[in-house]
């Protein structure tokens, strides 16, 4: 290791999401509830904005995750915890 | 033996020209040194072109725009500068030069002491010497000396050589072409204009109530009693009429040093808390580099690439000689707020160091010596075993961050 390294560095995730965007299904498996959700935007003042939904989810075994969206072009959905 | 040849080695506009990427971008237009930020609004080196409409260095920004309005202010580049120039000063000490630099673009050196290195058979031969002498010109080996300077520099340097460093200078600034000009003493120096103790930081202000006075030259200057001159303007004045009969303080060559320093690009610009961590970052691999050799640091160079452009640096000198990261973290935190805008790269380089410590106790021993000894020790035998990713540290970086991957960064664990 020659330098400083991320911690918590997001990670692509399967989501099944219904048409407002809320996610019903992590990996296959059925969300029981979701506890929180945000939006964080922040550098709008570079060439490289950062819009994300964020959500707090309990999934079906009890797994406390949280899931956000992006918001931009590229899409996708990432798990961070 | 051979009296003192004091040699000046000029680069015109040095500053100027880094900042600007190349002396071709000086032909574009009027251009000048913008004045570094938080500074006082005046501004740096200026171009030939700027120069023709009256602009010059040390005027303020807004008198130097109201003479010429198409003047394009470059923002000042102190890092890139300083590792230019600090080339340039090793290339002379690679010729065997003992250096002394007062500004980038101006370095002086006693040539004599190079003379039977470089000077030839015309070192050895004093009648030739004799001859020179009496004829009023360089002595035979100077040229020798200046073709070595000229090779090891690879640059078109301005090249002067006279009995003091104000007569070298001023032979430099006068010089145009490959040899060295001689101005020896006052009489050479009579007809320069008092323009040329700009180059004096000590001086440079009264240049302009000189002029006013309307003394247009060092000659003139010169002419005047000294106690005239420390009655108008102190001991500046007393002085600028000394530089003005060729008279100057004695050559302090600086001791070659070694560069130790460390450089972090910062993923994202970084202000405020991120540039602490970064600062806590830097200075422990800084302490950590084996070439220290248990040595104390005693002064440091604190820089960085601001993301706006420009770069930013900061010399700063420890009360005493350290090796205290928390010490140095203190007092190197209190620098950094004077940071103008957010940085993307930060380097903490070695200025000067200081006497080991290795060998000093400390008067009551608590132990925390040799704890910190035995975890070092544990460190380096965990690396031996699992690899260099064995004993890592989490640091916060920016622990209030809405995005959570920027809060902490994994760092290797130092001591």
């Amino acid at each position: 290791m020659t330098g400083p390294r991320r911690l918590n560095v997001p990670l692509p995730a399967t989501v099944r999401a219904d048409a407002r965007g809320r996610p019903l299904a992590l990996d296959g498996r059925a969300i029981d509830a979701v506890r929180e959700s945000w939006l964080v935007e922040d550098r709008w003042w570079t060439a490289e904005p950062l819009r994300r939904r964020y959500w707090e989810v309990v999934t079906t075994r009890g797994e406390l995750v949280v899931l956000f969206r992006e918001l931009d072009q590229r899409g996708g959905w990432y798990r961070q915890r | 033996m051979c009296s003192s040849v004091i040699v000046c080695v000029h680069l015109p506009r040095f500053a100027l020209v880094i900042a600007a990427g190349g002396r071709e971008a000086l032909a574009r237009g009027p251009a000048a040194l913008a004045p570094e930020p938080g500074r006082e609004q005046k501004v740096g080196e200026v171009s030939p072109a700027a120069e023709a409409f009256g602009v010059h260095p040390g005027m303020r920004m807004g008198e130097a725009l109201a003479r010429c309005a198409t003047l394009a202010l470059i923002p000042p580049d102190p890092l890139g500068v300083a590792d230019a120039w600090e080339k340039v000063l090793v290339r002379l000490e690679s010729v065997g030069a003992a250096v002394e630099s007062t500004a980038p673009g101006v370095a002086y050196f006693d040539a004599a002491a190079l003379a039977r290195l470089h000077g030839g058979g015309a070192a050895s031969d004093p009648a030739a010497a004799l001859r020179a002498r009496a004829a009023g010109g360089p002595p035979p080996w100077l040229e020798a000396v200046v073709g070595a300077v000229r090779t090891a520099l690879r640059l078109p340097a301005r090249i002067g050589a006279g009995p003091s460093r104000f007569c070298a200078l001023a032979g430099a600034s006068r010089a145009r072409s490959r040899r060295a000009e001689l101005v020896d003493g006052a009489a050479g120096l009579a007809g320069e204009p008092v323009a040329l103790l700009r180059h004096r930081l000590e001086v440079e202000h009264l240049v302009a109530p000189l002029e006013r006075l309307g003394l247009a030259t060092l000659g003139q200057l010169a002419a005047l009693p000294r106690a005239t001159a420390g009655e108008r303007f102190g001991r500046a004045g007393e002085l600028a009429h000394d530089l003005s009969r060729g008279r100057d303080t004695d050559l302090r060559p600086r001791e070659p040093g070694e560069t130790l320093e460390e450089l972090l690009e910062l993923p994202e610009s970084a202000s405020g808390t991120q540039l602490e961590r970064a600062l806590v970052l830097l200075v422990d691999r800084l302490l950590a580099r084996p070439e220290r050799r248990g040595r104390t640091l005693r002064a440091v160079v604190l820089g960085a690439r601001l993301v706006e452009g420009g770069t930013w640096r900061e010399r700063v000198v420890f009360r005493e000689a350290t090796a205290d990261a928390a010490r140095m973290r203190l007092a190197l935190g209190q620098r950094m707020l004077l940071l103008p805008a957010p940085a993307e790269v930060l380097r903490l380089a070695v200025d000067r160091f200081g006497p080991a410590h290795a060998g000093a106790h400390a008067l009551f021993d608590d132990g925390s010596a040799q704890r910190t000894a035995r975890l070092r020790e544990a460190i380096r035998q965990a690396r031996a075993a699992a690899g260099p990713e064995a004993a890592l540290r989490v640091l916060e970086v920016d622990p209030d961050s809405r995005v959570p991957e920027r809060r902490a960064v994994l760092a290797p664990f130092e001591l």
